[in-house]
């Protein structure tokens, strides 16, 4: 029986697992040596070695490191595009708890709904939905002329709101809310009540019972969230190019340029693995901290 | 009997058939769709198309090693990196009898000395558009006609925040290079950062970069000045026009200078369909199909032949079709080496960064 059931488990992990080796560890040692080679002249890569007087000489470099490590530039993009993808987490945080709180304490019935309607967006493709957002913020618009009328009938400059940080945290929001909604659902679907009411019955007041008891308890929640929120936002390249202006350059526009525009691979390579280091540090950062709060649960 | 042979015969040509398909890998928006049904009907054959945006992204594609394109259109220097690559094909020109069409000025150009391995196929000129009227409501319809449009804060202070410029490190570069009466080319790093300072002076008037959406901001009157290909802003005052707008797209060449794209036939060395490849360049150097190219596409044409046939108010228009006296001023970009390129690059991150 026991060994019948490792064999299960075997039979049903190997596939995802031979496919990850395949799809990303592989690829990942690709990119990595790739990291120390010198860029082709049309192209692709440099020969890894060549041969001098009947010897082998390897043709590897640091240069590609020492780059970000010299240039200030390179580090100064990274701490942008981390507050964009920091900002955008927050601003999913702030719009999705409510929602999930919500869609949670809403009837069994109407939940479903609720969800389904969250993940609706899903249903159009991805650069569709950043393009109808360059014609809401375009500046002839009804929600635009709306928003300056308000603007200059106080007294102020009209607004852009096209081609501007706004719009690429806008579209950045939009796009990354439904992976705050869902784990957060997911997490205040199973609060105990009853602790609710207990702290009611000893005198404590709406603030006391939110603060003290369903904001700790949805850590993990948050958690889990922000980073299905935060990775993906940090790598993003597409929502800047469209709806950003002439300052809005994130991280993955710079790994694109390096590969669609400036036949550098190595250096998208070295970009790349900069990036997912940061992101495998956050992710276990974010780990570590759900389960102290899952134990304080 | 004969039946039987009949039908083995239309059963083995099926498959004959549908093998017979020609992969042409080209710029977006340039081919009808009419033409290429012509040139289907004509080689009795299938052309699948695909695209792309940019030259480098062409590139990356070749080198990452992709299969089964027949012909692609490489601006001058992606011609030579594609020979770089060893990817293009030796043309055997008695398999093209069009080719006496094409107009010698165009022919024998620095990446392909004696077009021994590619032949032009279309040419867009790196240009000014601009709404015309905004522009003289403005009072500064005079510049139109410089880079200065683009890059002189005294200018820029009239249409900020409408003015949208190209996402290309080349290309704006290049431009600025111009404006300060440098060659176009250069890659003396002195050159390159005085290029950076002027676009850096000029970026906090601007909209935004965008390689896309400029046609779409100029026929809508978002943008009032846009840095664009040639033939898209073709379509941009054929667009406004037609949507009946209340003002006039328009465009022209810099008085500084401009670049010029020639975009060119390549045959791959790999291609499966080599002898398709030479029917259909053969067929769009025909001069009808070539204007027929113009006419929809905006493009300029390096086809002799074809000229008769152009629309007239195409024709007409320099940045299309640039005169003699146009010629010296037009550059072409050549292709820089993998060092140029990082330092290119680099200074692009600081330009978008700050």
């Amino acid at each position: 029986m026991k060994l019948q059931n490792r064999l299960g488990k075997y039979l049903l992990s190997w596939p995802p697992l031979v496919y990850l080796v395949l799809f990303f560890l592989i690829p990942t040692c690709i990119m990595f040596v790739a990291a120390f080679r010198f860029p082709g002249d049309y192209g692709g890569l440099a020969p890894m070695y060549y041969i001098e007087e009947g010897r082998v000489v390897w043709d590897l470099t640091l240069e590609n490191f020492q780059r970000i490590v010299e240039e200030p530039i390179y580090l100064e993009l990274f701490l942008k595009s981390a507050g964009y993808a920091g900002l955008t987490t927050l601003v999913c945080i702030l719009m999705a708890y409510p929602l999930a709180w919500l869609i949670a304490r809403s009837q069994k019935k109407h939940r479903d709904l609720m969800l389904l309607l969250v993940i609706l967006p899903f249903w159009s493709n991805f650069l569709i939905r950043i393009y109808a957002w360059m014609i809401i913020l375009g500046p002839q618009s009804a929600f635009t002329k709306a928003v300056n009328w308000v603007w200059t009938g106080m007294g102020f400059e009209p607004l852009q709101l096209l081609f501007t940080p706004f719009a690429v945290i806008v579209g950045m929001v939009y796009v990354h809310l439904p992976f705050m909604v869902l784990p957060l659902y997911a997490n205040l679907e199973k609060h105990d009540m009853s602790l609710l009411a207990a702290a009611q019955d000893l005198g404590a007041n709406a603030w006391q019972r939110f603060w003290k008891i369903t904001w700790p308890l949805s850590l993990p929640g948050i958690f889990a969230g922000s980073a299905l929120v935060f990775i993906p936002a940090l790598g993003m390249f597409a929502i800047p190019d469209i709806l950003g202006g002439t300052d809005s350059i994130m991280i993955g526009n710079l790994i694109k340029q390096q590969i669609l525009d400036t036949r550098d691979w190595p250096f998208g390579a070295v970009l790349s693995i900069m990036l997912t280091a940061g992101v495998l540090g956050i992710a276990a950062l974010g780990s570590l901290v759900a389960r102290g709060g899952v134990k304080r649960g | 009997m004969k039946k039987l042979l009949l039908s083995l015969a239309l059963l083995a040509s099926v498959p004959a058939f549908a093998a017979d398909t020609l992969h042409l890998y080209n710029w977006n928006n340039y081919l009808s769709a009419d033409a290429a049904k012509r040139f289907e009907a004509q080689c009795k054959c299938k052309l699948v198309q695909d695209y792309y945006g940019d030259n480098e992204e062409m590139l990356a594609k070749m080198a990452a090693g992709a299969k089964g394109y027949d012909i692609v259109v490489p601006t001058g220097y992606a011609v030579q990196a594609l020979m770089g690559q060893g990817k293009a094909e030796k043309l055997d020109k008695s398999k093209i009898a069009n080719a006496k069409n094409l107009n010698p000025a165009y022919l024998n150009a620095f990446f392909d000395k004696g077009n021994q391995y590619s032949l032009p196929y279309a040419l867009t000129t790196t240009v000014l558009g601009y709404n015309e009227t905004a522009l003289k409501k403005l009072g500064i319809a005079d510049k139109a006609n410089s880079w200065a449009l683009i890059f002189d804060p005294a200018v820029l202070a009239k249409i900020k925040g409408k003015v949208i410029v190209l996402d290309s490190q080349r290309e704006l570069v290049a431009a600025a290079l111009m404006y300060l009466g440098k060659p176009a080319n250069s890659t003396n790093p002195a050159d390159w950062k005085a290029a950076r300072d002027v676009i850096l002076k000029a970026k906090p008037y601007w909209a935004t970069f965008n390689n896309q959406s400029y046609i779409k901001e100029l026929t809508v009157g978002n943008m009032l000045v846009a840095m664009g290909y040639s033939n898209d802003m073709v379509q941009a005052r054929e667009d406004a026009k037609k949507a009946k707008r209340p003002f006039v797209v328009s465009f022209g060449l810099q008085k500084e200078g401009n670049t010029m794209s020639v975009d060119n036939f390549v045959v791959l060395k790999d291609a499966p369909r080599k002898d398709l490849a030479y029917q259909f360049i053969n067929f769009m150097l025909d001069g009808k199909n070539g204007a027929e190219l113009t006419n929809s596409m905006g493009t300029g044409s390096p086809n002799a032949a074809s000229m008769a046939f152009v629309n007239k108010e195409i024709a007409k228009s320099t940045a299309v079709f640039p005169t003699k006296a146009d010629m010296p001023r037009l550059q072409q970009l050549q292709d820089l080496n993998s060092r140029q390129r990082r330092e290119l690059n680099r200074l692009w991150a600081e330009i978008k960064l700050k």
